[in-house]
């Protein structure tokens, strides 16, 4: 994909915000950009069980692991350097305690009610091109705390990019670092402060990323995959039926039933370690027919809402769980997949 | 106490410190005579030279020479050098504080004040003799006359000696507000913040000291953060009110050539200040502020929102730093002067993620919570969007990707308005993509909408075409001025794909109208919308030098010829005849040239003989006519013949539009008949006079057409 910029030259007397249309030479040159370029796959790597420990701080992937994450989207950061952690740390901490007291001014660097802390996590990022995950952690000082007393964490979030689509990336200009997912987990005012500083900072913005049901199927059917290797204990998935009043059906399927069905619709050409959607398809609809066998519901009439495993559980709404660190990667690859899917260009 | 000093004074010393004066300015006689023919200067040089001490009480030269001094000031306001004099004569509390303060409230300065006055009236305040209430009326006075201080380099410089006064709590409003005026980035010091956030601890959140925090956070947000509550935004106290009537009369009478330049203010949108939904905020658009200083910019960069006039643009526009969010930009008129100038790919880009992002979220993934009956803020941000592409003259390209994602979901309702608007922005475009994602969903939406849609779609592809048309014009006058940047093989090679994209859009547009027309069953307004669409494309040789000549459709000739109000006729009578005058300055002009590249196709001027054989033979020839069209016949002229065979009865006397007129003109010619005989009409002097009456009935089209087309000898065939 070209850049969505090309370059202008400098004699010019028009020119374009964005894109040049004017110059001859550019103007037919152009491909369609994200139009024809990001398509959602239709394949996938089959997940493999790695210990994570081996590459990142096992400290750092607990706290990944720990919590429901909701999720959001954001544009690329402009100028965002990993290496100015530190000075980030200050600024927001100032600006969270700025915001709580609306109208007095506070002084960056000094000690105020809440302690933030930057770190990058290495060795999340897969490929050389995606940027090294930031984790961000907001601790407060309780109002009559003892001096020795610890600080408790109020929240944490994180950015992450893993497998980014290369085109994507490649066509972002060398100022912008793309970090497309944003986790977090805590108050929302807080949020909320946290995404305006972000947006504030480098001209970035956020929105909030659901799960369609492709999404969610797909996470289905690839944590069924690991069971062999690390026992899913339940598949438990929740429909929501559009009857009046809304119907909720709760499915939970015996892990090596579900695994079972798994295993019968993978194609023998594909045991190349990848996984195509036909057969993740093949698979929910195996689930929804023997439902249908017994209730004589059509589960395909609603909307898939919750999916949920001993490794981990995704909502429609964006909140996920990761509960086993070995196939972080496949989970993050595919939400990181959904985030750039939002971009606006 | 230097009133009790100034008694202790006798008359005497105040006598010869006036005789005094005399005898130095007896040497220099002619200054004297200039002092004698105006007592204004006597009375300056007065106050210049008045000693400390002298009796206030009772003295009549002081008196006179004050109420002379007001006059004047209140009259015309005082030169820059009177203004010097008399702020010194003041300040140095010579004849203590109460003169003082009544100089100062008629100090009206006529035109500017002298900077090194201020600066020594900052000096005499420094010294700590003068009542608060005279600081407290000099501060006032500075705030009020700022913008006439010639320059403030000399004031910046001793900003840390004013910075001194913020701890006093009295002074404290007017210092602020007078540092606020006079702070640039290099006056933001980590210690001046520390001193500010202390007074602020101290004395609570006053306004000013907050608006001064503010500016510091805008100049160097590294150093503090601070967040303004939405009600208090209110600023500064207006400190003008003795000076204001007055210097406003002075400056109202002194400015007369001197026209101002047109006022660009900073904030255009006012946020609505009662914003109870406070999630929907990703339509607002950023405040103006900038980065942080993380990175150590260049030394001298200004910030746009320091700038108040296109002027202070012009001047700096070289040292402008970028805003911390380029969506701001979109926020007021001089910052998108600004953004014309802007060639930084990295904050296009940036300005592109953000207005694509809020176009996504609000438009595409419905974010808004609830609520979905406002829909005025929603349209507020389109207007915004539409007046800032039509200010730039383009689009931008997260507004393309955009609406090309937003047709396909689109119902033709949702801010109809404006989003045709916006789709007329588009800029050409590869056919096939043009094709892919705009004509198939407008085209939809086109089929399954009323007629009103149909005509917003027509003209807004017309509106898309005069901008394509618009550009290209521009592009290739420009090209040609400069011949060293175009090379002409890649210019054919684009040239040949743009024709090809237009080609398609007309034909397209052809198309639409016609199977429109009949859908609607030749509603009016859409037929003139197509009309006018036709209207632009006739004249594409002649007007945008573009040699392309594309006829309509039978669907929209046919229908628009056997129209029956007149106006839609007459409109084709005008667009015929500009088709007309296209060809044959091309035709001309290929003759001149022999241009090898400059190639008209045969078939257009065969299509266009067809179309005036048969637009003449139905509004000219009557009924025993048969039109000999030559021995080329052409498939197109099979319906052609058998169509004539029943519009026979459509010349311009039996034509349904035209009826109304032939009956008035028969009227008219012979008024006693009541037996009304049409054909009577078409006697050749009649039928002359017939069209004379036609054409000033206003049918200038059909006049231009007739008189360009036709031969004026020869008479309707098969006329009497």
């Amino acid at each position: 994909m070209e850049s969505p910029v090309t370059r202008l030259p400098t004699r010019r007397r028009t020119k374009s915000y964005g894109r040049s249309c004017f110059e001859a030479s550019s103007r037919f040159a152009y491909t369609s950009g994200q139009l024809t370029i990001l398509r959602i796959p239709t394949t996938r790597e089959a997940p493999r069980a790695r210990n994570i420990a081996e590459r990142v701080d096992p400290e750092q992937v607990t706290l990944l692991i720990k919590n429901e994450w909701k999720l959001s989207y954001v544009t690329p950061l402009y100028r965002f350097r990993h290496t100015h952690l530190k000075k980030y740390s200050k600024h927001l901490s100032a600006f969270i305690a700025a915001e709580k007291q609306q109208g007095t001014a506070v002084e960056v660097g000094l000690e105020t009610g809440y302690r933030v802390t930057f770190s990058t996590v290495l060795g999340i990022a897969e490929t050389d091109e995606d940027a090294e995950t930031v984790f961000i952690q907001i601790q407060s000082k309780p109002m009559f705390a003892a001096t020795g007393d610890a600080l408790k964490v109020v929240w944490s979030g994180w950015l992450t990019c893993v497998n980014g689509s290369p085109e994507y990336l490649h066509s972002l200009l060398p100022d912008f670092v793309s970090l497309p997912l944003f986790c977090s987990s805590g108050p929302e005012n807080i949020t909320v402060v946290v995404k305006s500083w972000f947006e504030k900072m480098f001209d970035c913005r956020f929105g909030s990323l659901g799960l369609d049901s492709t999404s969610l199927q797909w996470l289905c059917a690839l944590w069924t995959g690991c069971h062999p290797d690390n026992n899913i204990r339940y598949l438990r998935l929740l429909w929501t039926l559009p009857t009046q009043p809304p119907l909720d059906v709760s499915y939970t399927v015996n892990p090596q039933d579900a695994w079972e069905l798994w295993n019968s619709v993978r194609q023998e050409d594909s045991v190349d370690g990848t996984v195509g959607i036909d057969e993740v398809k093949h698979f929910m609809a195996g689930l929804e027919s023997h439902f249908f066998r017994h209730f004589k519901i059509y589960l395909s009439s609603g909307t898939l809402r919750k999916v949920s495993t001993a490794l981990g559980s995704a909502q429609q709404d964006g909140k996920v769980k990761i509960l086993c660190s070995d196939y972080l990667a496949t989970v993050l690859t595919l939400l990181t997949e959904c985030a750039i899917l939002k971009m606006p260009i | 106490m230097s009133k009790t000093m100034s008694k202790s004074h006798n008359v005497s010393e105040a006598e010869s410190c006036i005789h005094g004066a005399a005898n130095r300015s007896s040497r220099r006689s002619e200054r004297r005579r200039a002092d004698v023919e105006d007592p204004f200067g006597r009375a300056l040089e007065y106050f210049s030279q008045v000693k400390a001490g002298t009796p206030v009480k009772g003295n009549d030269a002081l008196e006179n020479n004050l109420v002379l001094v007001e006059r004047v000031a209140l009259g015309r306001g005082l030169p820059p050098g009177a203004v010097a004099t008399l702020l010194d004569f003041a300040l140095s509390l010579r004849l203590g504080s109460s003169v003082c303060s009544r100089v100062l409230k008629f100090l009206i300065p006529a035109s500017a004040v002298p900077q090194d006055s201020v600066v020594r009236g900052v000096s005499w305040f420094c010294m700590g003799k003068m009542p608060v209430s005279a600081q407290i009326l000099f501060l006032r006075w500075i705030l009020t006359m700022f913008d006439l201080i010639d320059s403030k380099d000399q004031l910046r410089s001793i900003y840390g000696f004013i910075f001194s006064f913020v701890t006093d709590e009295v002074l404290s409003p007017y210092v602020c507000h007078l540092l606020y005026l006079l702070t640039t980035k290099e006056h933001v010091q980590p210690f001046r913040v520390r001193k500010l956030l202390e007074v602020q601890a101290k004395m609570g959140r006053q306004p000013p000291l907050t608006q001064l925090l503010a500016l510091y956070k805008v100049l160097c947000p590294e150093m503090i953060a601070i967040s303004m509550p939405s009600k208090t935004r209110g600023g500064f106290k207006n400190h003008n009110l003795p000076w204001k009537t007055a210097l406003a009369a002075v400056l109202k009478k002194n400015k007369t050539a001197e026209a101002p330049s047109p006022p660009l203010s900073l904030d255009i949108k006012e946020k609505a200040s009662t914003r109870k939904r406070k999630k929907l905020h990703h339509l607002e658009v950023p405040q103006l502020s900038c980065g942080p200083e993380i990175e150590s910019s260049r030394g001298k960069a200004v910030h746009l929102q320091q700038l108040r006039s296109f002027a202070q643009l012009l001047q700096n526009l070289d040292n402008i730093e970028l805003p911390a969010q380029m969506g701001s930009l979109l926020s007021s008129s001089l910052a998108l002067h600004y953004l014309d100038c802007v060639h930084d790919e990295s904050a296009l880009l940036r300005l592109n993620f953000w207005l694509g992002s809020v176009l996504h979220e609000e438009f595409l993934f419905c974010s808004r919570d609830g609520n979905p009956e406002n829909s005025t803020e929603p349209s507020q941000f389109l207007d915004m969007l539409i007046s800032t592409q039509d200010f730039l003259q383009e689009c931008f390209s997260s507004s393309e990707f955009f609406l090309f994602k937003f047709l396909a979901m689109w119902d033709g309702s949702l801010h109809q308005p404006q989003i045709l608007s916006l789709l007329s922005d588009i800029p050409p475009l590869p056919v096939s993509r043009m094709k892919m994602f705009l004509f198939e969903p407008l085209q939809q939406l086109y089929f399954t909408s009323s007629v009103f849609f149909k005509c917003g779609v027509i003209e807004c592809l017309r509106s898309m075409l005069w901008k394509w048309l618009t550009w290209h014009f521009v592009q290739t006058s420009h090209k040609e001025l400069d011949v060293s940047l175009s090379s002409s093989r890649t210019m054919n090679l684009h040239m040949s794909e743009f024709l090809e994209l237009v080609t398609e859009l007309v034909q397209y547009v052809g198309r639409l109208a016609s199977a429109g027309l009949q859908l609607e069953n030749y509603h009016i307004l859409l037929h003139h919308q197509t009309l006018n669409f036709y209207e632009l494309v006739c004249d594409v040789y002649l007007k945008f030098n573009l040699p392309l000549f594309l006829l309509p459709p039978s669907g929209v000739i046919f229908p628009s010829l056997l129209a029956t109000d007149p106006v839609t006729v007459d409109r084709l009578g005008y667009v015929i005849f500009r088709y007309r005058q296209n060809l044959m300055s091309a035709k001309e002009h290929k003759q001149q040239k022999k241009e090898p590249s400059f190639h008209i196709s045969r078939d257009v001027f065969r299509e266009f003989n067809l179309l005036m054989v048969a637009v003449v033979s139905c509004l000219w020839i009557s009924k025993d006519c048969q039109v000999d069209v030559g021995t080329d016949v052409h498939k197109a002229l099979v319906p052609l013949r058998t169509m004539l065979s029943y519009c026979k009865n459509y010349n311009l006397i039996h034509h349904p539009a035209f009826l109304n007129y032939a009956i008035e003109f028969h009227q008219k010619c012979w008024p006693e008949q009541t037996n009304v005989d049409l054909s009577s009409i078409q006697g050749k002097k009649y039928w002359y006079w017939y069209l004379e009456f036609l054409f000033s009935q206003g049918f200038d089209g059909l006049k231009d057409f007739i008189q360009n087309n036709m031969d004026h000898q020869s008479t309707p065939v098969g006329g009497h």
